[in-house]
């Protein structure tokens, strides 16, 4: 995937760095808002919804991931948070859509549910801007 | 000592006493809370508008914002101890845990490099905060989802 490994270090920018400094702030309270709710999930009454659960959970490691790798400025970083960004749009889009049209499977709120509409649908657009800054970002330096 | 947030009623709770109390949602160190993580949000916003990077009087506001929100989460917990205890319990005490580290993340987020984005990212901090503290009063009121 990095032929041009070398070149590529400075043919792009930091996703970390200016504007993208505010997109990693609104990843991370999403990683520390999915992080929390998992975590009592599974700790409170995890038998009760585990499917549902266990999503918070998935949806927990992916906002950290992607706050990680948008943070960071290393050779997996990029490759990386692009995969978060991934998921995160898949994952989002498919509970969103499911928790619509199969209420009885998720009784209790993820992230995710109902397209993030619990959270002002941010969930739904962070993912297309994160995808967004990466493509951005892949260039050299443009005025910003 | 009044307790901090209106919290339902306490274990040995006495007979024909409200489940909450609506006066002590209004505490002033809550108030105190939301002002000042409202007011680094309107520093944050106005020295990103001015293309600044945050300064001294943005960072104090938020260093300012950071400690009362500390002592909001010491005082909520001092009055978990006492047995106050609101229905999601769980909740609760993960958010006056999480809300701790929010503005001092945001705060040193903004200075590690300190353009005009870094006053955003204290105003999302700011934000952040703001809701927070207001999702832990609807918990403690036993209203929240």
């Amino acid at each position: 995937v990095f032929e041009g490994a070398p070149a590529r270090a400075r043919s792009t920018r930091p996703t970390g760095s200016g504007p993208g400094r505010v997109l990693v702030a609104v990843y991370a309270v999403f990683a520390l808002a999915a992080t929390s709710r998992a975590g009592v999930q599974l700790a409170t009454d995890f038998s009760e919804a585990p499917l549902a659960y266990l999503l918070s959970a998935f949806s927990a490691v992916v906002y950290v991931v992607a706050t990680v790798a948008l943070a960071t400025d290393r050779r997996w970083s990029r490759p990386l948070a692009f995969t978060a960004c991934s998921v995160e749009l898949a994952g989002v889009l498919a509970i969103g859509t499911l928790s619509l049209l199969r209420p009885e499977d998720f009784p209790r709120a993820t992230v995710w549910s109902g397209y993030g509409s619990g959270y002002g649908f941010v969930p739904l657009v962070l993912p297309v801007i994160g995808l967004w800054w990466l493509r951005r970002t892949n260039r050299p330096e443009t005025a910003v | 000592v009044r307790p901090l947030f209106s919290l339902c009623r306490t274990a040995g709770g006495r007979p024909g006493e409200l489940p909450w109390h609506r006066d002590r949602v209004h505490s002033p160190l809550v108030a105190a809370v939301v002002m000042l993580s409202l007011l680094a949000l309107v520093c944050g916003v106005v020295v990103a508008v001015r293309e600044r990077p945050p300064g001294r009087v943005t960072l104090a506001v938020t260093g300012l914002a950071a400690l009362v929100t500390l002592v909001q989460s010491g005082v909520a917990g001092y009055d978990l101890l006492q047995g106050r205890r609101p229905p999601e319990l769980a909740t609760y005490v993960g958010y006056l845990v999480g809300i701790v580290v929010v503005l001092p993340l945001a705060g040193a987020w903004a200075v590690a490099e300190r353009t005009r984005w870094s006053g955003i990212v204290v105003a999302v901090g700011g934000f952040t905060v703001a809701v927070m503290t207001a999702r832990l009063v609807m918990l403690a009121r036993g209203t929240g989802v």
